[in-house]
């Protein structure tokens, strides 16, 4: 018979389920695999462990380059805002209010026709702001505030103009079900510093599921590990967090003391497996969980002035005002993506765009700001990226729904979205969309240039981080190569 | 059909800068492309600039003797014909110039080949945007355009209302016979005369397709350079090319090598004289590096293993005990035959075979993920083939070709087998499927569709990464681009993209007599229940909503509580603000916590979700639907033409049906016959390929079988991924022994229960699962077997365990699956059965967005569109969700209960026979003496721990064994 693959040295796996949890076992691995392993090479491009046991973890992994943020805190606007509403002022459509659409109403873009109003000029006042006078509606006073922390960019564009896609879209690099999503496919590459929290949380509106609901923060192919985490604001933050029955404390400890020794002494008994000791410490980290979970949703210990900053306890912005700083407080204690969540899809404006879109800008324009002007203030916002933006923009033209025509239609061609901090170069206003803001004309940024930009300042390559699957390498920016938007980086 | 050079301009991938400035006579600060090239200059040749290059560094797979990808490099004459997808090399446009975009992108060439320098990259780029000059003149005619340059056009524009569906105006444009004979109006097309084609206005006009109609067909506008096209070729005379749809011949295949046919995986498994049992070829690996095997494991882990093994839940209490007294020396054999004879075996192993087909109760895709009301029939027949051991063949004749066996349409009586093989081609239908939503069925959301299918049984069945080849030829493995879209045209009689069924409309009533005759019986009334039922809910839905409106808005205006009601029926984005306000007022004052709520709004929620459980229970007592979720062939599959780039409007040739060359000897014609020449029209092409798929001598099939088979019982596979069996996939730990296992699979009839027999009667796999210090350095990661693997049960075995442990287990077989209920933390649980009860996982309904907690919290895979093998994590929310959750802590009451029934009778110390008992029952083994002290002691100090309840130890004692790791783990 053939020679057997001859046996392998210890795996890497093995290394990582000896060191302890946190930053100095990362490191520690590190310096194993570099010294032993024959060069950071032996970490390998794709980040997770050994297929073997199968195992996959959260432990902090070296990056490709040095990065400029550690970590996310993704604003997620679902629904879709309206660039020449709020970012993107265009006076001829404003002249053209009431005209017929002047091109074939087909280029707008939408897959039906039937319901295209004419021109609607936007629908508030424009203002210059900062030292870079970047333009911004009336109706964000407070994020003009912050003008020169932003990077608008204004030239990016999607591949489908419904929701259900264009969301899968922006989270995960495709149009369909069933892929990882940016925040999974950074702790799949980074891991994460903090073991006591979940790596990827994800803070969701009391009201109710955003659309696409948990498929917004889905690990898709990727082991479940990855898949974001969902804290609540209120009650208990993560499912089963804490005993859903009742019995007396010192009963649950005698019980947790029983299986633990009963844990070890199977372990005891089975030398070598380290998938042994990683079950045991995943209890472990389960009771620090009860407690660190608890206290960073803790916002006692905030002052009365930072919680005004925000808008907790004030009406329109409690809600949203809570989860920026919910936001703030897990990034501070090392948690690496947080995305935050609206109910349903209210910058979907179909009908009443002035009325709606003002109302959403009242519920998030000033926790926002609040949330950049805190980070800025402790010297969080250099590692921080925060981002902000929907999955497409809006039409120029009106749509009709019954017999008004008040709202705006979904538009692929061109959106705003906007970046600050963690290495974005502060005051910009990247690219160029036609006089209607309706296709990008200047310096198009896709969704995977976007997600790119973004992998590059974690200090990921979007090309080097991958996972095998079905003999291919996948990728959250797909096959072709995508675009880092240098320009914006500080 | 032979040049290329000039094809259809491709489809722009991002947006183009808006023509409307100029349309309006605005003056707009446009961006001029900057030429980088003087055009005093003479532009760059060929043959002084970048032939050389070419030959040095893309010579060794693309010269005129080497032809990778059929592409030669060598010469001009090479490059202006093109590879084998039919890509245009150079373009007009650099960025339309395939050559260029795999250089640039760093594809070309490959990693282990020497890279091109910046000076070599430069000439080449500069050649390009010149406009690729050769001081060779172009022979041949400019852009002979044929009948495949047209009909893929016509077929994604216009077929939908002029081919086999729907003939508007009685046109059909499917040929140019037909073209020519137009319709009620005259001619649709006329040859030499693009100008006077009636087509052609049409289509210039936008008359058609019709704008109203774009979204109801689901078909988009042709660009102008697909009408260039068209304009051309009827000018042109609408000549028609010899160029048949390419097949496999007679003539050896130019695009695969016999070197590629020897991989070790493509030549068929010949058994190895060596092979007397499994043992001996483990056993010879093991001695090369001085091993030998692991002791044997004691009884009572041989006993667990087989049990979770082979039906995924530990045995009773005196099945345990039976087999640990067996006094028989053969009680090993006996048990293995037992247990493969028990219906639970079929729900374990049933669950790998849908895991690899991408089972699941839901469409997916579109956000409202409708769910899939008859995947069941599909789950039931999968579990009853495991049961009855359909030989291994004939289960996959089935699933891919049940369609083509029997002509049901012309058989007198409708059988229990027709139906059954109907239900089987559901295989070919578990991905997303989003085609039956308002807006998500045009060609490409189909082609998804499609090529999905095409994974799970290239992935699956073959162990092929076929999808690489979707886009380009595989990069490792000699599957050039043509194989992929063969393997296309073999499904296009059923799958075809241009006469598309959406999951609304495909699905087939084909039923026995005795099923018509008891739905006719029995469903009238229990469907006119249901309906009661479903009104009763909705109007107290209505009353739920005002009832929480008063209580929490005693002030709030009686029309707006109207209002209120009428606000919901409109989505969520076209409310005004007013009525955006008036909802979230609404479902604020649902979301109070219960306490703040008055005790009329408890009282109704109660009854809506009786209501609820009601109409479950209603429909469950009705004779399942005549539906059957299936796939067939329609006799008429539009012509299969290569994607360029994977892309759905860049066709390139046209291919006929055919398997992977490599996997041939290349020279045999894939002969395809109609299986009912005197019946039902159809194209017998998928039951070719079935029938090739399950050759005795196939390569691939019955290796890829045996290592799945193999990777279950020992958690790993003796090919490691059990998908790639490719190039570049890990090679076989013991090839002779996989591939005699091969060989016998086939041999003994295709028996998946005859592998279990020859697996789990074995030496190897009877070893015990410690790892001695030896082989720990020697085999660290057991690749050679000398020991049984530790493995963590799965997510099915981990809930199915604990239910059959605390006696919560309802045994009842298929059916409708088992529907969920999820709270507003997004805990989705399972709703008991009618007795209260909880069935096998296998039987709860896996909607994609709401796969019940327990099962994701343990690894249950997204299916996406399928799963091979699950990754084992070890997270913190596992034991979370073990320690905390309340269905968990209830199992573990009956547990303590059922422990307490079963020791009452007995005499002596209660403590000692409690942790005997619940030894038995959860772990399989009695307690040695260290547990059975921790366990006594322990027991006391929770008596005490719960005070008043010391009764209640119990429950606390068997909650902490049911979270241990001897229970999560198996030897």
């Amino acid at each position: 018979m053939s020679q057997p693959n001859p046996p392998q040295s210890t795996s890497r796996r093995d290394f990582f389920a000896r060191t302890s949890d946190g930053i100095l076992g990362a490191a520690l691995a590190q310096l194993l695999c570099t010294d032993y392993l024959g060069g950071v090479a032996a970490m390998a491009e794709e980040p997770a462990a050994d297929h073997a046991t199968g195992g996959f973890d959260l432990r902090p992994k070296p990056v490709h380059h040095p990065a400029k943020a550690t970590s996310v805190i993704q604003l997620f606007m679902n629904g879709g805002p309206s660039q020449m509403d709020l970012f993107d002022p265009k006076p001829l459509l404003n002249q053209m209010d009431g005209q017929p659409y002047p091109g074939n109403v087909e280029e707008i873009g939408n897959t039906g026709t039937a319901d295209i109003g004419v021109m609607l000029g936007g629908k508030y006042k424009f203002d210059r702001h900062g030292e870079s006078g970047m333009w911004m509606a009336d109706v964000l006073p407070h994020t003009a505030e912050l003008a020169d922390e932003i990077c608008l960019i204004n030239s990016m564009w999607t591949d489908h103009p419904n929701h259900d896609n264009a969301l899968y879209k922006i989270h995960s690099g495709r149009l369909f079900m069933g892929y990882p999503t940016l925040g999974s496919w950074t702790v799949y590459g980074l891991g994460t510093e903090n073991q006591n929290l979940p790596a990827y949380v994800v803070l969701s509106d009391p009201l109710g599921m955003p659309k696409n609901g948990t498929r917004n923060w889905t690990s898709g192919f990727l082991p479940p590990v990855y898949q974001g985490t969902p804290f609540r604001p209120t009650g208990s933050p993560i499912l089963n967090l804490k005993p859903q029955y009742e019995e007396p404390d010192e009963v649950t400890q005698t019980a947790r003391s029983m299986l633990k020794r009963l844990d070890q002494l199977h372990q005891s008994q089975r030398p070598h497996y380290q998938q042994l000791d990683a079950r045991i410490q995943s209890y472990g980290l389960a009771a620090r969980m009860q407690l660190s979970a608890g206290e960073a949703l803790d916002l006692s210990s905030e002052s009365a002035e930072t919680l005004s900053m925000y808008g907790v306890g004030q009406s329109p912005t409690d809600s949203f005002a809570r989860r920026c700083l919910l936001a703030r407080r897990l990034v501070e204690r090392g948690v690496r993506f947080v995305q935050i969540f609206l109910e349903e899809q209210p910058w979907d404006s179909h009908v009443d765009l002035a009325d709606n879109h003002r109302a959403a800008c009242q519920r998030t324009d000033q926790p926002v700001a609040a949330l950049l002007q805190d980070l800025k203030r402790s010297g969080m916002l250099d590692s921080t990226l925060v981002i902000w933006g929907g999955e497409f923009g809006r039409t120029p033209t009106s749509q009709r729904s019954g017999d008004i025509y008040t709202g705006r239609d979904h538009n692929m061609q061109a959106f705003t979205s906007w970046m600050a901090g963690g290495g974005i170069k502060g005051g910009t206003s990247y690219g160029k969309t036609d006089e209607f803001g309706h296709k990008v004309v200047e310096d198009p940024v896709s969704v995977h240039d976007f997600h790119a930009t973004i992998l590059h300042l974690l200090g990921l390559h979007h090309q080097k981080l991958f996972y095998h699957r079905s003999g291919l390498e996948e990728r959250l920016t797909g096959v072709h190569p995508p675009r880092v938007v240098e320009e914006i980086l500080a | 059909m032979t040049c290329r050079l000039n094809p259809l301009a491709p489809a722009p991938r991002q947006p183009k800068s808006t023509s409307l400035a100029i349309l309006l006579g605005i003056a707009s600060a446009g961006v001029l492309l900057a030429l980088p090239l003087d055009a005093a200059d003479p532009p760059p040749l060929f043959e002084a600039e970048v032939q050389s290059i070419f030959g040095q560094k893309c010579g060794k797979c693309h010269s005129d003797k080497v032809r990778k990808g059929d592409l030669d490099l060598s010469t001009i004459a090479g490059i202006r014909r093109g590879g084998e997808s039919g890509e245009d090399l150079v373009a007009k446009k650099i960025d339309d110039s395939y050559l260029w975009s795999l250089i640039a992108e760093g594809e070309m060439p490959p990693e282990d080949e020497p890279a091109l320098d910046d000076h070599e990259r430069e000439a080449i780029q500069r050649w390009i945007l010149a406009g690729s000059h050769s001081s060779v003149a172009d022979d041949q005619p400019a852009q002979a355009v044929d009948q495949h340059d047209v009909l893929p056009i016509l077929l994604l524009r216009c077929n939908t209302c002029h081919g086999p569906r729907i003939r508007q105006g009685g046109v059909d444009l499917r040929t140019r016979q037909a073209m020519i004979k137009g319709g009620k109006n005259g001619p649709a097309m006329i040859p030499g005369d693009a100008d006077a084609s009636p087509m052609i206005r049409r289509i210039e006009s936008h008359a058609c397709p019709p704008s109203d109609s774009l979204l109801k067909f689901f078909v988009r506008r042709p660009p102008n350079s697909e009408v260039e096209v068209l304009r051309k070729w009827i000018d042109a005379g609408a000549p028609m090319s010899e160029v048949t749809a390419d097949v496999q011949t007679a003539e050896p295949d130019r695009l695969v090598t016999d070197q590629d046919r020897k991989h070790w995986a493509f030549v068929p498994p010949v058994k190895s004289p060596h092979f007397g049992t499994i043992d001996d070829l483990i056993a010879a690996g093991l001695q090369a590096q001085g091993l030998s095997f692991a002791p044997e494991a004691d009884r009572s882990t041989l006993i667990r293993r087989a049990y979770l093994d082979l039906i995924g839940m530990p045995p009773g209490r005196q099945d345990y005990r039976r087999w640990r007294e067996h006094p028989d020396p053969n009680w090993y054999p006996q048990m293995i035959d037992e247990l493969l004879a028990s219906n639970h075996y079929g729900q374990r192993w049933g669950r790998y075979w849908l895991d690899l087909a991408g089972y699941a109760d839901s469409e997916g895709g579109i956000s409202a993920d409708p769910i899939r009301s008859n995947a069941w029939k599909y789950r039931d027949y999968v579990i009853d083939a495991f049961n009855n051991d359909k030989p291994y063949d004939r289960f996959l004749i089935e699933q891919i070709a049940g369609d083509e066996l029997i002509d049901h349409a012309n058989a007198e009586t409708i059988t229990d087998e027709m139906v059954n093989n109907l239900i089987a081609t559901g295989f070919l239908r578990m991905g997303i499927d989003e085609t039956g939503s308002r807006t998500m069925n045009f060609v490409p959301e189909r082609i998804k569709v499609i090529s999905d299918a095409i994974t799970i049984v290239s992935a699956g069945l073959m162990g092929l990464t076929m999808d690489c080849a979707r886009c380009h030829s595989h990069k490792y493995d000699p599957i050039p681009h043509r194989d992929y879209y063969r393997l296309k045209a073999v499904f296009q009689g059923a799958l075809d993209e241009h006469d598309w069924d959406s999951f609304k409309t495909r699905k087939l009533t084909v039923a026995t007599k005795q099923h018509r005759d008891q739905v006719a019986e029995i469903n009238g009334p229990l469907q006119a229940a249901v309906k009661r039922l479903q009104s009763q809910h909705k109007k107290l839905t209505s009353e739920l909503q005002l009832e929480l409106l008063h209580h929490h808005y005693p002030d709030q205006d009686e029309r707006d509580n109207q209002a209120t009601i009428q606000a919901l029926k409109k989505a969520d984005n076209n409310r005004t603000l007013k009525q955006k306000i008036l909802v979230e007022r609404l479902v604020t004052a649902d979301l109070r916590a219960d306490e703040q709520q008055p005790k009329h709004v408890i009282e109704t929620r109660q009854e809506l979700s009786d209501i609820e459980r009601a109409i479950d229970q209603t429909q469950r007592q009705m004779a399942p639907s005549l539906s059957i979720r299936a796939l067939w062939d329609l006799g008429r599959p539009s012509p299969t033409y290569i994607m360029r780039r994977g892309e759905h409007d860049k066709p390139g040739e046209p291919v006929g049906p055919g398997v992977p060359s490599v996997l041939t000897d290349g020279k045999t014609p894939f002969v395809v016959t109609p299986p009912f020449p005197a019946g039902t029209k159809k194209t017998g092409r998928r039951l070719a390929f079935a029938r090739w798929l399950t050759r005795p001598d196939h390569p691939l099939t019955s290796r890829v079988m045996v290592n799945r088979i193999w990777h279950h019982h020992f958690g790993s596979g003796l090919v490691k991924d059990l998908e790639n069996f490719g190039v570049k996939g890990a090679r076989p730990t013991h090839p002779e022994l996989l591939d005699s296992l091969a060989v016998e699979f086939v041999d003994r009839g295709w028996s998946i229960k005859e592998m279990h027999r020859l697996i789990m009667n074995s030496k190897t796999y009877r070893q015990s699962s410690q790892i001695s210090e030896q082989a720990h350095r020697i085999d660290p990661q057991n690749r050679l077997y000398s020991r049984m693997n530790l493995r963590r049960l799965d997510a099915e075995a981990i809930r199915d365990s604990l239910l059959f442990v605390s006696g919560k287990l309802d045994g009842t077989p298929g059916g409708l699956p088992d529907t969920v209920s999820v709270d507003r933390d997004g805990l989705v649980s399972v709703n008991p059965t009618a007795g209260g009860g909880l069935r096998r996982s296998i039987y709860l309904q896996y909607r994609r967005t709401e796969i019940p907690t327990m099962m994701d919290t343990f690894d249950y895979p997204q299916m996406g569109p399928n799963c091979l093998s699950r990754n084992v994590s070890t997270v913190s929310p596992q034991a979370l969700m073990l320690m905390n959750n309340a269905r968990v802590r209830e199992l573990a009451a009956a547990f303590a209960a059922r422990v307490e029934g079963e020791v009452s009778a007995e005499t002596g110390d209660p403590h000692d026979q409690w942790i005997e008992c619940v030894y038995e029952l959860a772990l399989c083994r009695a307690p040695s003496d260290e547990e059975r002290a921790i366990g006594i002691e322990t027991l006391q100090e929770l008596e005490s721990a719960w005070k008043t309840e010391p009764h209640r130890a119990l429950e606390s004692y068997c909650h902490a064994i049911l979270n241990s790791a001897p229970f999560m783990f198996v030897d």
